[in-house]
């Protein structure tokens, strides 16, 4: 296996890491938050085609970004900037990989045939709604008032921190959702946010048992 | 392209020379950078600085030389800082934006001054330095927002501006387009400065010619073939949800006083109509309101001497 190949998102280095050689077609891993690319949570899959796995911005191999800026939205710029490389790919996101995937299987559908949105670490944001009493927001200033200097390779900028309260409305993610392709949504009992329920209601989105997830996506991607 | 220095070459020279004045406007009397949350922040002082401090906050697409004819006013009594938002003026550029970004910013200024302040805004910077009032109690004595209650619902509508139709997925594809395409970061220079001040006057109708010559003057650069924007091109541009009925729903835990203040003429960036602007500070607990005759949304650049009397009537010694 050769090592992460270097992407470039403005002034941002991404590492896009190729988990598997192979032809088409392609699947995009897009970790958790405060994870990477080579720690991924969910179980390792049977898929048809090469796998690449992508450091977000402020994680694992890739650069921080300068300001402390994080939000889904850049999140989603970082897995454009592997799409515009690798070309169509389907997506397998966790936590707030999943968000990210979702906005990228609305925006990009000429990219993404189908979207896997797996639970994991980022996965709720503040709610359909901000924080109004801002105390997520200060302990973000704070954090951000201290000097950091980047610590052991793999460590993530302390200040994605920001990705834990941004306001996720269910009306923004059911636009999206209803521009998507295809959508499996794992479950597994465990509690999902309101955007969550919002894009499973979507006309092209199905909910899976998370046990049977991988199949659905590699249905989806036909034989 | 890169950059000239001013004074460091024929065009730079060419443009120090012609460096505009006008009525009423100081240049700041000292300026330092602050380092905050990675970014290189430009702050430009007027006034003693045993006094207390006014900290003053510039709308989007501004910078802090836009209050050089505000500040010495206010310096009669008070120390003046204003701040080069991060992106904005002489301060240095990020990777992206966001709000709470620049609210950590005036957080890190404010703790830099070493005493509580008083926050003065406009625009966008009015609806931050109320934002970081109520998140930085003990910075913050009393804050003054010009005109900083954010869009209507139907969002605003400047001259030549075309609302968007598109779904939030096709405009947020557009938005991924640009920003595969903006590896270099740069703008289009214009051949001479007066294009620049007739590209804004279109926006800002309201403001004079003279004004608008001195005030791009410090937000744009000489560069080899015209002049160009200071303010990066990414600072406006955020993708990302926002509702307008959020604005003012967090004043509920603004501790400190608020003056509200709205020019009295329709202008494109406001003010709102009352019913919305009442709504949004019905929120507020300490609230003032004033209106400055003759005024559309700038303020302070169209009669500073109306607004800076009625600053220095109401904060605090």
């Amino acid at each position: 296996m050769t090592g992460p190949q270097a992407l470039t998102r403005g002034r941002t280095r991404l590492a896009l890491h190729p988990l598997r050689m192979g032809s088409a077609p392609h699947l995009l891993r897009l970790h958790a938050l405060y994870r990477g690319a080579t720690r991924l949570a969910a179980p390792p899959l049977e898929w048809p085609g090469a796998v690449f796995g992508l450091d977000f911005s402020g994680h694992a191999d890739s650069s921080w970004v300068t300001g402390g800026a994080y939000t889904p939205e850049l999140l989603a710029g970082d897995g454009d900037a592997a799409l515009a490389r690798i070309g169509p790919a389907f997506l397998a996101g966790e936590g707030i990989g999943a968000y990210v995937a979702l906005l990228l299987a609305g925006a990009r559908p000429d990219l993404v045939p189908a979207a896997l949105l797996l639970p994991g670490a980022g996965l709720d944001g503040s709610g359909p709604v901000p924080d109004f009493s801002g105390s997520v927001e200060r302990e973000w200033a704070e954090q951000a008032s201290r000097p950091v200097t980047r610590g052991t390779a793999g460590d993530a900028d302390p200040l994605v921190s920001a990705l834990e309260y941004d306001a996720r409305p269910v009306d923004y993610a059911a636009e999206f959702a209803a521009h998507a392709r295809g959508l499996v949504l794992a479950e597994d009992g465990g509690p999902r946010p309101a955007w969550w329920e919002t894009a499973a209601r979507s006309a092209r989105a199905q909910r899976v048992a998370l046990g049977e997830a991988w199949n659905a996506l590699r249905r989806a991607a036909g034989p | 392209m890169a950059p000239l220095r001013r004074g460091g070459s024929e065009a730079g020279t060419l443009a120090a020379m012609e460096q505009p004045s006008y009525p009423g406007a100081v240049a700041p009397e000292r300026s330092r950078d602050l380092a905050s949350v990675g970014v290189r922040l430009r702050l430009h002082e007027w006034g003693d600085p045993q006094r207390p401090p006014v900290l003053l906050c510039h709308g989007m697409f501004d910078h802090g030389r836009g209050f050089d004819t505000l500040a010495p006013l206010l310096a009669t009594r008070f120390r003046v800082i204003a701040i080069d938002a991060r992106g904005h003026g002489d301060s240095g550029w990020a990777d992206a934006y966001a709000w709470f970004a620049d609210i950590a910013d005036i957080a890190n200024v404010l703790r830099s001054l070493g005493r509580p302040a008083h926050l003065v805004g406009h625009s966008k910077g009015g609806g931050q330095a109320t934002d970081a009032a109520t998140l930085y109690p003990h910075l913050v004595r009393q804050v003054a927002n010009l005109d900083g209650f954010g869009p209507s619902p139907e969002g605003f509508r400047p001259p030549g501006f075309e609302l968007d139709t598109r779904s939030l997925p096709e405009r947020f594809a557009d938005f991924l387009d640009r920003r595969r395409a903006d590896e270099e970061r740069s703008w289009r220079p214009y051949p001479r400065l007066d294009d620049l001040v007739a590209r804004r006057q279109r926006m800002n109708p309201r403001l004079s010619e003279a004004w608008l010559r001195y005030f791009l003057f410090h937000a744009a650069r000489p560069v080899e073939g015209g002049w160009v924007w200071k303010v990066d091109p990414l600072a406006a541009g955020g993708f990302g949800p926002f509702k307008p009925e959020w604005i003012g729903r967090g004043w509920t835990g603004l501790e400190a006083p608020l003056l509200a203040v709205i020019g009295s003429e329709p202008d494109s960036w406001g003010p709102l109509p009352e019913s919305l602007l009442e709504e949004r500070l019905s929120h507020v607990r300490l609230l003032e309101r004033a209106t400055v005759q003759g005024t559309g949304h700038f303020i302070h650049m169209e009669r500073p001497r109306e607004t800076a009397d009625l600053l220095l009537g109401w904060l605090a010694a």
